[in-house]
């Protein structure tokens, strides 16, 4: 008998917040060892992961019934190839962990070192637990320990002013939250069940439209928020510039995904349900993205703030992300669900980067951080291979995705919005020109950026690791797009765009 | 109760949902918005809680002379852990609001704006 792979469904969740619960007790006798401990969790959470994708790729979707209840009594667990994402979620964990330990040390107090850590955990488990669940009210509940977690993580380091920023984000996701539960709540009282795909089977054409419609409309517009797509945008920028570095990379690439992994989950529902108009969803998804890009990509030309620009840039990325969706081609779709993964790298690499830069000299904007290269030349390129990549060059992790998006474009035929694309490219490549321009060719106006020295070794090797994998998934970018491809039909609307 | 063909406890959730939103869109101080935020949660609650009551329904219990049509429990259940997130959301926006204020000396939204 082989082994029971949709056994390690449940540890996939369990490992990260029984870690976490324990951490603060770990803490509370030697603080020092917090680091090391949640890197050991996060390890065997990505060996977890590793087993499961290899299992989804061999043998297609698989779900796991909590305490043997199953299907429409209990919880299911649920693992289909969009979910495989965990992996490279739980990777990336690897490196932010050991990349904060020195961070750590240096900008909060010992008392909050075991918070810090044991926080970290619950995003993770919380965006993991996101991903696998079957049942919509879990979603609900997954949604909100990755929040919860997010909000205290921008607070963690700073006092009023990053309380501040935290709460204003805090008001918009809880009222998204609210959304999100209004839509499960519906759903429920319309089918009578959580389960998604009992929902979906549920759904017939004897379910009154107009409730079914709001619960669309309320779910959709929850995961805009949390996914940061443009006008719903506005608890963003400040949260990810105040948070420190390694927590700015974990919400910038990592939890605005949890709104893109919602979207494609509730799509899922209805395109199986055929319940609501999709293919006009998905051209005012299109649009969302396309503005989103332009916009974005817009307001971080005008931002001195390195960490700030990388915030406006997660708002364009998520609008490429969008947009391929929106498309409703085959193409586009694939691309769109890869840059869910490239993105997060490219971000976090750009993030830490911009971190090390920031903790070396003490300065955040880029009039300040003028040639840095010169006294950090490592960081500095890991900085410039990070900026080539997010502004989607060849040969690098960002290009693929963009480039499938665009084709998806030209597929759907919908030349404007691969014009779009191309437009707000040149746009993106116009700030990081600049950025790599004040880093590299600007001498250094401050006597401290001119000395610094280059970061200690536990924070430079998670910064050459990730800008070595920018290179490589960009060279070998083939594996993930054939990987994801055979599940994209379940989030194109039914007959075409 | 149907009057106009609405159910009475409907009309009620959007109510307070509304009234909700409009404390925090529209308060100025930051614990009156935590308080809208709050009451628009609730609204949503009681519109889950009210998804489970069946008419002329026993509570769902296995005891001697149970009859059914049962109540759902399945609403309750999840209006429980509903109510676990929404205190677990308030505390932390409490905590923060006492920081902002130790920080600041304000809780008036148009008067942290100004600051930098």
């Amino acid at each position: 008998m082989s082994v029971a792979w949709e056994q390690l469904l449940p540890w996939a969740v369990a490992l990260p917040f029984v870690g976490a619960a324990l951490t603060p007790v770990l803490a509370a006798r030697s603080p020092r060892w917090t680091g090391p401990w949640a890197w050991g969790v996060v390890l065997a959470t990505v060996a977890v992961t590793v087993g499961l994708v290899a299992h989804v790729a061999e043998a297609g979707a698989f779900t796991y019934a909590i305490g043997g209840w199953s299907g429409a009594y209990g919880i299911e667990l649920r693992f289909d190839r969009f979910a495989a994402w965990v992996l490279p979620l739980s990777l990336l964990f690897a490196v932010i962990v050991p990349f904060s330990w020195r961070y750590v040390v240096v900008s909060l107090e010992p008392a909050r070192w075991g918070a810090f850590y044991a926080l970290l955990l619950l995003v993770m488990g919380g965006m993991i637990g996101f991903s696998i669940t079957g049942d919509l009210f879990n979603l609900f509940v997954f949604m909100e320990v990755t929040s919860l977690s997010s909000y205290a993580l921008v607070a963690v380091g700073g006092r009023g002013v990053a309380a501040w920023a935290a709460l204003k984000y805090l008001f918009l996701g809880a009222v998204a939250s609210l959304l999100a539960l209004l839509g499960t709540a519906l759903l429920f009282v319309l089918t009578g069940s959580l389960n998604l795909a009992d929902v979906a089977a549920r759904l017939g054409p004897d379910v009154a439209r107009g409730p079914v419609l709001i619960a669309f409309a309320a779910l959709v517009t929850s995961f805009l928020v949390k996914a940061a797509v443009f006008p719903l945008h506005v608890w963003l920028p400040d949260a990810h510039a105040i948070a420190p570095s390694p927590v700015s990379a974990v919400l910038s690439g990592l939890v605005v995904k949890t709104g893109i992994v919602g979207l494609v989950r509730v799509v899922q529902l209805f395109h199986a349900a055929d319940a609501v108009p999709l293919a006009g969803f998905h051209l005012a998804l299109a649009w969302l993205g396309a503005v989103s890009i332009v916009m974005g990509a817009f307001l971080a030309i005008f931002q001195d703030d390195l960490k700030l620009m990388l915030a406006y840039s997660t708002i364009s990325n998520v609008g490429y992300i969008v947009l391929g969706f929106g498309l409703a081609a085959p193409y586009a779709a694939v691309g769109a669900s890869v840059h869910v993964v490239n993105h997060a790298l490219i971000k976090t690499t750009l993030f830490l980067a911009a971190g090390a830069l920031i903790h070396q000299t003490g300065f955040r904007t880029l009039s300040d951080l003028r040639g840095v290269a010169r006294a950090m030349p490592q960081t500095a390129a890991v900085m410039a291979i990070g900026a080539v990549s997010i502004v989607g060059l060849p040969p690098t992790a960002g290009f693929l995705c963009k480039w499938y998006i665009a084709l998806g474009a030209f597929e759907a035929d919908r030349a404007p919005f691969g014009f779009a694309l191309v437009f707000g490219a040149l746009f993106i490549f116009v700030y990081y020109i600049r950025m790599v321009n004040a880093l590299y060719f600007q001498a250094p106006v401050h006597a401290r950026v001119a000395e610094a020295t280059e970061v200690p070794w536990s924070m430079r090797a998670p910064l050459l690791l990730l800008a070595a994998s920018c290179l490589v998934l960009g060279l070998l970018g083939g594996a993930p797009l054939a990987f994801v491809e055979p599940a994209v039909a379940g989030v194109l609307p039914v007959g075409g765009p | 109760m149907a009057p106009f063909g609405v159910d009475l406890d409907y009309v009620a959730v959007a109510a307070l949902f509304c009234i909700g939103l409009y404390m925090l869109v529209a308060k100025s101080n930051l614990l009156k918005k935590l308080l809208g935020l709050n009451v628009m949660e609730t609204s949503v609650f009681a519109f889950i809680v009210t998804s489970g009551m069946v008419e002329g329904g026993d509570p769902p219990l296995l005891v001697a002379g149970a009859q059914p049509p049962f109540a759902s429990p399945i609403p309750q259940a999840m209006v429980l852990t509903g109510i676990v997130v929404v205190v677990s959301v308030t505390a932390v926006a409490l905590s923060l609001i006492v920081q902002i204020y130790a920080h600041y000396g304000t809780l008036e939204v148009d008067e942290l704006k100004e600051r930098p």
